[in-house]
C-alpha cells in the first residue's frame, strides 16, 4: 500500500498580500468594462500558476489547478451545457456561501470540452500530478431547479451522459485522476443505485485516468457498500462531517479500490491533532484492509482564509510524513 | 400608538464615509477623524428618521462595516480573519475564535449614548446574536459549536444589561443564521435565553434569509419579546404558517423589499400590513423593512421609510386611530 497526499478541489482565489489580489481586481476591472476577457484569462493563468506552486510547496504528491476560475461548483459546468440558464443567488447547503442556482429548462447536452484546456494549463505548469475536477451529476441535478419536470432519476442520467463527454475528453488529454464531486450525496443521498449507474456513465468511456469519486458535507452512510462495488479506483469519504463511517469502513474488505480520507477539515481553521489522524487511518487499514490510501481535505479550500489553506496544507503534509513512519 | 414604525439596523453610509473609511484603513486619517465623520453621518440618520416621522429610530450603523467582525475587533479572544469568498467576487473577512472569549468593557453603550441624546424618541440599540457569532467565525478554542455559542451567549448578556442600565427601551439581537440549520435552533433558542435573562427592557431578534417554514412555529420559543422577520421579499408566504399556528409575540413586519431598487407605494405597504392583520392582533405589530438597508442608496433609504410611515397612516386611519 502507498499514502499519498492530495488536494481535494478549490483553493482560495486571493489572500492578503496586493500580489494575491490579482484576480479579484481583474474581475472587477472585466466587469466595468476596463478589461478584455482575454486579458482576465490571463490574470486567471497567473493565479493558477501560483496556487499550484503553493501545492506543490506544500509537498502534496498530487495537486489541481484550484478551480480558479470557478465562480462555483454548479455553473462553471451548467453554462456550458446545453439545456441550462442560470437563475438567482442561492445559500451552497449550510455555508455562508452562495451561487447562481442553475435552472434547467431543455434537453442537457455536452457541446464541447469545459475543462480540458484548464487541465491542459496546469498540467503544463505543474512537476506534480494534476487531478482534474468535476462537479457529478447527482450534485448537478440536486442543486439545480427542474424546469422540464422529468424527475431527478432521468435528469441525473442526462447529466451523467453529459459528462461522460467531458471526462472522456479529459482522460484523452491526458489527466491522470478524473475526480467526480458529489457535495450533494453526503447531504441528502438518494438510493445508491442512482449514484453507482450515474458513475458508471460518467466513466464509461475513461481508459487510462485513475476515476475518483468524492463524497462530502457528510457521510456515504449506507451507500458504502454500493460504492465498494461501483466501476472507480477511488472512493473519496468525508470523514469531518461524515465521520460516523468509520465504523462501516467494513464494507470495503475485498474491494479493490483506493480510498481518500476527507480527514481534514477545509471548514475550519483549526489544525487536526496528529494521533487522532494516526489512529483513523490505522482503523480504516483495519477495517478496510491493506489498499492506497489518499489523505485529503474533507472539500476544497476555499472555505478558509488563503493563508489558513497553505496551514491546513502543510499541517496535512506533515501529519502524512509521520503517517508514513509508523505504518512502515 | 398602534402600527409603530421603525428599522432593522443599517443605513447607507454617505460617500464622505465611506471614502474616510478607506482612507483609514490606508492609515490615511487618524482615528478621531474618522469618528468625527462617523458622528455626522449618525447625526444626519437621526435628523432623516425624524424628518420622516419614524417612531423607534436606529442609529444606522455608520461606524460598522460587517456585522460579526464589527464586534471581532473588540472582543478579547477573537482575531481578524482573512478574506474568504461569499459569492462571484464578493468577500467577506470571517474572524477566528482563538482563545476564551472575554468582554473587555461595554462594546456598544458609548455609541448608544451619543444616539440617544440627539433625539426624544426611543433609539434602538442593535447587537449580533450568540448563533450567529459562532456560525460566522471560525472556532479554534472551543471543543464544540454548542460550547462558543454558549461563551458567545453570556458575553452579549453583559452587553444587554450594560445596554438597559444606560437606558436603552428596545435592545435587538439580530439571528441571521439561525434559518440556516433548524436541526440546531434549540440550541439557538438555549442560547438567547443567556441573553435576555432578567432583561426588563423590550428585546427583540431579527430573522432573514428566508426557509421560515423549516424553524416554524420553533421559533417562537427564541425568548425575546419580539421577533423582526423579513416578510415581503418572501411574497408573504409565512401567513399561510400563522394561520395554522398563531404567532405569539410581537413581530416586527418587514414591509418593503431591502434588496430592491424599486420603492414601494404607501398603498402597496398598506396592503401588506392589512394581510399581516388578519392573522396577527394589530396591537403586537412594528412596521419595518424587510432587513438592514445599507446596501440601498441614500434616496431609496428615505423613499422606502416614508412608503412604510404612510402606509402604516393609511391603516391606522382605516382602523379609526387618531394619526
Amino acid at each position: 500500500m502507498t499514502l499519498f497526499t492530495a488536494a481535494a478541489g478549490n483553493y482560495p482565489k486571493v489572500g492578503e498580500a496586493p500580489e494575491q489580489q490579482g484576480l479579484r481586481r481583474a474581475i472587477q476591472k472585466f466587469q466595468d468594462g476596463k478589461i478584455t476577457a482575454a486579458e482576465l484569462d490571463a490574470v486567471a493563468n497567473e493565479v493558477t500558476s501560483a496556487v499550484i506552486r503553493d501545492q506543490e510547496a506544500a509537498g502534496l504528491d498530487i495537486v489541481t489547478d484550484g478551480l480558479i476560475r470557478w465562480e462555483d461548483g454548479q455553473t462553471y459546468i451548467a453554462r456550458k451545457l446545453d439545456g441550462f440558464e442560470i437563475g438567482g443567488l442561492i445559500r451552497y447547503f449550510d455555508t455562508n456561501t452562495y451561487y447562481r442556482q442553475p435552472i434547467v429548462s431543455g434537453a442537457v447536452r455536452w457541446r464541447a470540452p469545459i475543462t480540458v484546456d484548464d487541465y491542459r494549463f496546469a498540467a503544463s505548469k505543474a512537476t506534480k500530478p494534476v487531478k482534474a475536477v468535476l462537479t457529478g451529476p447527482y450534485t448537478l441535478a440536486s442543486l439545480s431547479e427542474d424546469r422540464t419536470g422529468r424527475g431527478r432519476r432521468t435528469l441525473v442520467a442526462d447529466l451523467a451522459s453529459a459528462l461522460a463527454e467531458e471526462a472522456h475528453a479529459l482522460d484523452e488529454a491526458g489527466a491522470p485522476y478524473i475526480q467526480i464531486d458529489e457535495p450533494a450525496w453526503g447531504r441528502d443521498p438518494g438510493p445508491a443505485s442512482l449514484l453507482v449507474e450515474a458513475l458508471g456513465t460518467v466513466f464509461g468511456g475513461v481508459k487510462k485516468a485513475k476515476r475518483a469519486v468524492q463524497i462530502s458535507f457528510g457521510p456515504a452512510g449506507d451507500s458504502l457498500a454500493a460504492l465498494a462495488g461501483a466501476p472507480v479506483d477511488i472512493v473519496g469519504l468525508d470523514l469531518v462531517e461524515g465521520r460516523a463511517d468509520l465504523a462501516r469502513l467494513g464494507a470495503f474488505h475485498g474491494a479493490k479500490c483506493a480510498l481518500a480520507l476527507g480527514i481534514f477539515d477545509a471548514r475550519g481553521t483549526r489544525l487536526e491533532d496528529a494521533d487522532d489522524v494516526l489512529a483513523v487511518v490505522r482503523g480504516v487499514l483495519d477495517s478496510a484492509g491493506p489498499r492506497d490510501l489518499y489523505l485529503t481535505t474533507n472539500c476544497g479550500l476555499e472555505f478558509l482564509p488563503r493563508d489558513r489553506a497553505e496551514r491546513k496544507l502543510a499541517h496535512l503534509v506533515a501529519v502524512a510524513r509521520r503517517a508514513k513512519e509508523v505504518l512502515a | 400608538m398602534i402600527l409603530p414604525t421603525t428599522s432593522v439596523g443599517s443605513f447607507p453610509k454617505p460617500e464622505y464615509l465611506t471614502k474616510a473609511r478607506a482612507q483609514a484603513a490606508r492609515g490615511q486619517m487618524s482615528r478621531e477623524e474618522l469618528a468625527a465623520l462617523e458622528e455626522r453621518a449618525t447625526r444626519e440618520s437621526i435628523a432623516m428618521q425624524e424628518e420622516v416621522g419614524i417612531d423607534v429610530l436606529v442609529d444606522g450603523e455608520m461606524y460598522r462595516g460587517d456585522m460579526v467582525a464589527y464586534f471581532a475587533e473588540s472582543i478579547e479572544g477573537m482575531e481578524e480573519g482573512g478574506l474568504v469568498r461569499s459569492y462571484g467576487n464578493r468577500y467577506y473577512r470571517k474572524p477566528i475564535v482563538t482563545g476564551a472569549l472575554r468582554r473587555p468593557g461595554p462594546l456598544t453603550v458609548e455609541r448608544f449614548r451619543f444616539a440617544q441624546s440627539l433625539t426624544s424618541k426611543p433609539i434602538k440599540a442593535i447587537l449580533t446574536g450568540p448563533y450567529t457569532m459562532m456560525d460566522w467565525s471560525f472556532n479554534e478554542h472551543y471543543a464544540t459549536r454548542a460550547d462558543l455559542t454558549l461563551a458567545f451567549a453570556e458575553l452579549i448578556h453583559g452587553e444587554v444589561a450594560d445596554l438597559e442600565k444606560a437606558g436603552a427601551k428596545y435592545i435587538q439581537i439580530d439571528e441571521p443564521a439561525i434559518s440556516t440549520r433548524p436541526e440546531e435552533i434549540d440550541l439557538a433558542v438555549e442560547a438567547m435565553g443567556i441573553v435576555t435573562k432578567g432583561i426588563k427592557a423590550k428585546t427583540l431578534t431579527h430573522i432573514c434569509y428566508g426557509r421560515f417554514e423549516q424553524i416554524y412555529p420553533k421559533m417562537l420559543e427564541i425568548p425575546v419579546d419580539h421577533i423582526d422577520l423579513e416578510m415581503s421579499n418572501s411574497g408573504f408566504d409565512m401567513l399561510e404558517l400563522m394561520k395554522k399556528h398563531p404567532f405569539t409575540k410581537e413581530i416586527g413586519l418587514g414591509v418593503v423589499d431591502s434588496h430592491s431598487h424599486v420603492i414601494e407605494s404607501p398603498d402597496l405597504v398598506a396592503e401588506r400590513i392589512r394581510a399581516a392583520l388578519c392573522v396577527i392582533p394589530v396591537e403586537k405589530v412594528y412596521v419595518d423593512p424587510d432587513c438592514g438597508l445599507k446596501t440601498r442608496s441614500w434616496e431609496e433609504t428615505r423613499g422606502k421609510l416614508e412608503a412604510i410611515v404612510q402606509g402604516a397612516r393609511i391603516v391606522r386611519q382605516e382602523l379609526g386611530v387618531k394619526v
